[in-house]
């Protein structure tokens, strides 16, 4: 090795480093110390007055919370099944290789293009009890018009397929790209020795997609759970509280009450559930050695 | 599973079934636009006007010339320098730190260390540290101002760039990179003369992802700008009011927001899928 290379690789390291202590360790620290602590700023002058763990116990007494909890996880886990399903129907579709299939992959880009604040006005009056597009079509299948937002059953459902919609091609493509690279040898081979087509979908591409399938969902996990974009223009979290996601929940106990110490503690216990699940997820991909 | 041999009744199928999707991806945006070149008055209407009957560019007069709201192109500036300084600086910083992470001059657990610390920060909900955040930034006295936006931005798009980056740098031939040592060129110059030109295939799908982050990112926009730094995102939210919703001026804003992702992305489509992926697939 030349002398001065561990300088430099130190130094080229240094600008990251700074902007992700200043932005995520710093504010990470701080919060989990004001964690312990009960503080609002809306009181002026008030200092942070220590009360051991007694944020994170009042979490579970917190109805607000724990209703936030069931909702954002409902949520992600109904979307992510969808997704999977449709994606992968459309991941074989697009493997056909009609003419078609490449005007559809250029369309099939689009819904993540949007900006999911736009995404979310926009569907907010594509659901509109009076005047939406939806209540119209549902109109020829012979059902009656439906509040969609307005109701405290309806509003859920209708994120998620909002969710859906928006988040498919990402399923779709990265499903799509894991068939590609699936040796065709493999299913000529399979096809002589006279396997049908579900056969060989059951025992040759799915277990070959598996490392594209735990990817996609590890992914799909981090996004869906941090959702916030769409519900703050569509449903601002309501009716109610039908569709106040963690996130939203979070963001109201700190920016619109400024309760400091509880919306800590509670940021830290979200942030404690993700990363179990993530490391799960991640040592699936190393464990199958897909991932780098 | 379709991709094998095809009989016509199954070609058939597939094209019916591809229209019907892509009918169901485009329609919302064939909305967007024809609410946004309608009076608002239209869009109260049942049945919905499908083909709008007056076509007005109203609303993008409105909102460009005539808002109450404020000057738009001021805040169209806010979200176009916020975000070329997002995908500038983390492409820079990104690929350094992907660079020294690359080669062996480190250790190999601090190098895993460092990547697994990427990671989780990649992992990490937005608003868990948002707020944190936003109290730190008010100490410095940096809330609505586009350096305290940008700084989180960057942050936020590091992993990502970091481990995309490795992954193009890996692909590179060794020996170029010995051909410019024995020339003479030192750490620096042998990465921006020689990885960086060879790499930008890759720069390029990252700058695409920091694009489309840094320009549609509403969250924490909304929170750490008020007024001065205020991005589109925040603008097209401040139209939501309880009273009345203004239609074709948040369509309008809608549209004009879209346009510059699309051209942006359609430059680098092919490669969108190895971003999507974190570099994880390989095609």
């Amino acid at each position: 090795m030349l002398p001065g290379y561990r300088k430099w690789s130190i130094i080229f390291l240094l600008p990251s480093g700074l902007f992700l202590i200043f932005a995520y360790v710093y504010p990470m620290v701080y919060s989990f110390i004001m964690s312990f602590f009960s503080y609002s700023m809306l009181i002026p002058g008030a200092k942070p007055v220590f009360t051991g763990i007694n944020n994170y116990l009042s979490i579970f007494n917190n109805l607000a919370f724990l209703n936030s909890l069931r909702i954002t996880f409902i949520f992600s886990i109904v979307a992510i099944f969808f997704q999977f399903i449709i994606g992968l129907f459309l991941a074989l579709v697009m493997s056909a290789n009609l003419r078609i299939t490449g005007v559809f992959r250029v369309f099939m880009f689009i819904p993540l293009m949007i900006a999911p604040v736009v995404v979310g006005i926009l569907w907010r009056n594509l659901y509109h009890a009076s005047y939406g597009v939806i209540n119209f079509f549902i109109s020829f299948l012979g059902i009656p018009p439906q509040i969609w937002l307005g109701s405290a059953k309806q509003a859920l459902p209708a994120v998620i397929v909002v969710e859906i919609w928006q988040q498919l091609p990402v399923f779709a493509f990265i499903l799509a790209a894991g068939i590609a690279s699936i040796p065709t040898e493999l299913n000529k081979a399979a096809l002589v020795d006279g396997c049908g087509r579900m056969r060989i979908f059951w025992h040759i591409t799915l277990p070959l997609l598996k490392p594209a399938i735990i990817v996609a969902f590890l992914l799909r996990i981090i996004d869906t759970l941090r959702m916030f974009d769409i519900v703050y223009t569509m449903t601002q979290g309501g009716p109610g509280t039908a569709t106040k996601f963690l996130s939203l929940q979070i963001y109201e106990k700190g920016l619109r009450f400024f309760d400091i110490g509880n919306a800590a503690a509670q940021s830290w216990f979200f942030l404690i559930i993700v990363l179990l699940i993530e490391i799960y997820f991640i040592r699936l991909i190393l464990r199958r050695g897909t991932a780098r | 599973m379709f991709g094998l041999t095809k009989s016509t009744v199954e070609k058939v199928l597939l094209y019916i079934i591809c229209t019907i999707v892509i009918i169901v991806v485009i329609f919302p945006l064939y909305w967007l636009i024809i609410t946004s070149l309608k009076y608002d008055i239209d869009s109260y209407v049942y049945p919905p006007q499908f083909f709008p009957v007056n076509i007005t560019f109203k609303n993008y007069i409105d909102i460009l010339f005539l808002a109450q709201e404020g000057n738009l192109v001021k805040y169209f500036l806010n979200s176009l320098i916020i975000t070329i300084s997002t995908i500038f600086l983390s492409l820079l910083f990104g690929s350094m730190a992907a660079y020294s992470l690359s080669k062996h001059y480190l250790s190999i657990m601090f190098r895993r260390m460092m990547l697994a610390l990427v990671l989780v920060i990649r992992i990490f909900p937005p608003i868990t540290t948002a707020i944190p955040y936003y109290i730190i930034l008010s100490k410095f006295r940096l809330v609505d101002t586009h350096i305290g936006l940008i700084i989180s931005y960057v942050s936020f798009s590091l992993p990502f760039t970091i481990w995309l980056m490795i992954g193009f740098f890996q692909s590179l031939p060794a020996e170029i990179e010995k051909a410019a040592t024995i020339d003479g060129c030192n750490f620096w110059q042998r990465f921006i003369k020689i990885v960086i030109p060879l790499s930008l295939p890759g720069l390029a799908v990252t700058a695409i992802f920091g694009f489309l982050y840094s320009w549609n990112e509403f969250m924490l926009a909304s929170i750490l700008t008020s007024e001065n730094a205020k991005t589109l995102p925040v603008v097209i939210a401040g139209f939501i009011s309880d009273k009345y919703l203004f239609w074709g001026k948040m369509t309008a804003l809608g549209v004009l927001m879209t346009i510059p992702v699309i051209i942006f992305s359609s430059f680098a489509q092919r490669n969108i899928v190895k971003g999507l992926t974190f570099g994880a697939v390989k095609e």
